[in-house]
């Protein structure tokens, strides 16, 4: 548990700080950009080996979360974020690479990293972390993660992953929308739950009941990797 | 010279704040307690530094794309106060900064590496890089200036010429003694990513530039073109996994070079096996050890400088914690492995977050190749002694040190209980670091670059 929330924080703030490199003078810094997805991947490959552990030991029914086959690909806008966290830099700047979101969103980011304090929770993470991915329509990538995703497909978790679709879907996403908002609300990323909630309220796979622990997601990484790549490769 | 001598005899002979500015900015604030709050000009932050081939002259290069030349004195013979001291010699602009119009890109004007070419005739060169342009400098003095010109009046117009009627031939005559420096060859537009080493061959007539994935070969009369020597770019991108993090070229031998990359592994390449040096010849590479895994440690494996010994038969590598002297005949591990400050290792994610642990040390030799020499924070710079093992912790500080006073060992106390003038790990102030260093060719003369100031040590003559 404390070694998936550790390994949620580093997540996190890899992405911050791939976001960050961005604005350096300079330009993109190959090896930096390299280094922080090592990172990045390495504290994914222990948050999802402890993910699966952990749900061997639970033996959890399967729990639908944020799919990947949610349809198209919805564009992204800077929608509702009031305070979005150091995750949201990271959607932000998907849009941003698009020509979507002017500079006044910008600062925002930074603002918000000094309010939200050192560790960012993990409950929003994953599922910002991975929507990016979707929102940015950009074939390859989506190619590429779609590859990464069939190589998993035998694992256990694979059903929560949402990679196999489950019936209960719609009836559930009904109630947990309910559920949702007030925990949103809680949560230090509310708005950010808030636009999640809206963008995708017919198939939002609902986070796991139980309070603490984070969206499932075998596929965060998945997202904001790609957009590292990306991010390697762009420069 | 063994460590422990040095140690009590090591003391400072000068100190040079940077001169530049004395605007004084205030720090961002919301840094941790690691970190204190810095008052200088960003452009004063030294990037590197390099003693000639004989020493007299050490060349340091700054953020904001100066290079500063100080000249060591001739000895005093009378006084025999042990060596000259260093003063200023020369300053100059190398690199302005430029923008990528295509890439929409600035390009920083920090100077990267100086290197310089053995001295030929009176004036000197050297080699200095940013992200993407290598300059060759001509450094001459002048102390003399024709006088006795009968051409002109006395305002400075030209006299009529008809009105000249005797041939008068100037006379050399003494003048304040002026250091100019000239850009002779500009090697531009042949890296697409960011320079980190360029290196001078021992043939004095090629050198090489690397970039985080391309080594090129110059010729230095040649401008215009290069040949690309070693390209890692994989076809995808997608598939990147290492890049080149510093290249050097051997010291006797003008066909072999190695290059380090952020996996940790050195390649040695022979030029004359192939026009394209991508399969290496030898490959330096240590297994890791299980037990130290950690979510950072890729990342702290990486190697931010390689520097061959002058004998050529060793090569040292330096990553984030420990420095590696290498033997160029066994590839599988190196002949000795020395700590620099172990006491980070259960600080690595503090270090992850204020990006210090990014940092690339570099490393030197002394001329006698017995001694290495690597900087570490708080200001302290470490010593090894190859033959003795004995290291020596040492602080670049103006608090504590008056010039000629000794240098006083340091220690840090890394967990339990802290002696009396032992620091403690948590206290070590992580925004002053110690990145450039570098030992004078035939005398124990160091220098060491803090943040913005230059210390210049040497040993005590008796």
């Amino acid at each position: 548990m404390e070694v998936q929330k550790e390994a949620q924080r580093i997540m996190t703030l890899s992405v911050w700080k791939m976001y960050n490199s961005r604005l350096q003078r300079g330009g993109l810094r190959l090896h930096r950009s390299l280094q922080l997805s090592l990172v990045m991947r390495s504290a994914r490959e222990v948050y999802l080996s402890a993910k699966l552990e952990e749900d061997e030991e639970g033996r959890l029914g399967p729990q639908p979360c944020l799919g990947e086959e949610g349809a198209g690909q919805p564009p992204l806008q800077p929608a509702a974020a009031a305070s979005p966290g150091p995750p949201a830099p990271e959607e932000r700047a998907a849009p941003a690479d698009r020509g979507n979101a002017p500079g006044a969103v910008d600062p925002e980011p930074m603002e918000t990293q000094d309010s939200s304090g050192d560790a960012p929770p993990a409950a929003p993470a994953p599922g910002a972390g991975r929507r990016p991915a979707r929102g940015v329509s950009l074939p390859p990538p989506a190619k590429a993660s779609r590859k990464r995703r069939s190589s998993s497909l035998d694992k256990p978790g694979a059903a929560e992953a949402g990679l196999v679709p489950t019936k209960k879907a719609r009836l559930e996403a009904e109630e947990e929308e309910g559920e949702r908002q007030p925990q949103g609300q809680d949560g230090p990323f509310p708005s950010l739950a808030k636009v999640l909630q809206t963008r995708f309220s017919g198939m939002l796979r609902g986070g796991p009941p139980k309070g603490p622990e984070p969206t499932p997601g075998c596929r965060p990484g998945d997202g904001v990797l790609s957009i590292l790549v990306r991010a390697v490769v762009a420069f | 010279m063994k460590i422990h001598k040095r140690s009590s005899a090591l003391r400072k002979m000068k100190c040079f704040p940077c001169q530049f500015s004395n605007t004084i900015k205030s720090a961002q604030s919301n840094t941790s307690a690691l970190m204190s709050a810095s008052f200088f000009d960003q452009a004063d932050i030294i990037s590197t530094v390099e003693f000639n081939h004989s020493g007299e002259l050490l060349a340091t290069g700054d953020k904001g794309g100066r290079v500063v030349i100080f000249q060591q004195e001739q000895e005093n013979k009378i006084q025999s106060l042990s060596r000259g001291e260093y003063n200023v010699y020369s300053t100059f602009q190398s690199h302005e900064p430029e923008f990528d119009y295509l890439k929409s890109l600035e390009i920083e004007e920090k100077i990267n590496k100086i290197r310089w070419l053995p001295q030929k005739n009176a004036a000197q060169f050297l080699l200095s890089t940013n992200d993407k342009t290598i300059k060759l400098w001509k450094i001459s003095e002048r102390d003399k200036r024709p006088e006795g010109y009968n051409l002109k009046e006395e305002d400075g117009r030209y006299r009529d010429p008809s009105t000249v009627t005797t041939l008068r031939v100037p006379i050399f005559r003494p003048m304040d003694l002026m250091v100019e420096a000239s850009p002779r060859r500009i090697f531009a537009n042949a890296h697409t990513y960011h320079i980190n080493s360029i290196s001078i061959n021992s043939d004095y007539e090629t050198y090489l530039s690397a970039d985080d994935l391309r080594i090129n070969l110059w010729h230095l009369e040649i401008t215009d073109r290069s040949f690309n020597i070693v390209d890692i770019k994989p076809a995808n991108m997608e598939e990147l996994t290492e890049v080149i993090t510093a290249a050097e070229f051997h010291p006797n031998s003008c066909n072999t070079f190695v290059y380090s990359s952020s996996k940790g592994t050195i390649r040695l390449c022979d030029m004359r096996a192939s026009a394209l040096c991508d399969r290496h010849s030898k490959l330096f590479e240590e297994p890791e050890d299980p037990s130290n895994r950690s979510f950072f440690s890729e990342i702290i494996s990486s190697i931010s400088d390689v520097k061959f010994s002058h004998s050529g038969r060793y090569m040292m590598t330096r990553d984030y914690l420990s420095v590696k002297i290498w033997d160029l005949n066994m590839e599988n591990r190196p002949v000795e492995t020395y700590q620099v400050h172990e006491y980070l290792r259960s600080k690595l994610c503090s270090l992850y977050e204020n990006d210090c642990i990014f940092d690339k040390f570099e490393c030197c030799w002394n001329g006698s190749d017995s001694v290495v020499m690597t900087g570490s924070y708080n200001n302290f710079f470490r010593m090894f002694d190859r033959n003795t093992k004995r290291d020596i912790t040492l602080e670049a500080s103006r608090e504590n040190n008056k010039p000629r006073t000794v240098l006083k060992p340091r220690k840090v106390c890394a967990s339990g209980k802290r002696k009396k003038d032992e620091i403690s790990v948590d206290s070590l102030d992580f925004n002053k670091k110690i990145l450039h260093t570098a030992w004078h060719p035939k005398e124990n003369i160091i220098a060491v670059a803090t943040t913005n100031n230059l210390y210049i040590f040497q040993d005590k003559v008796n």
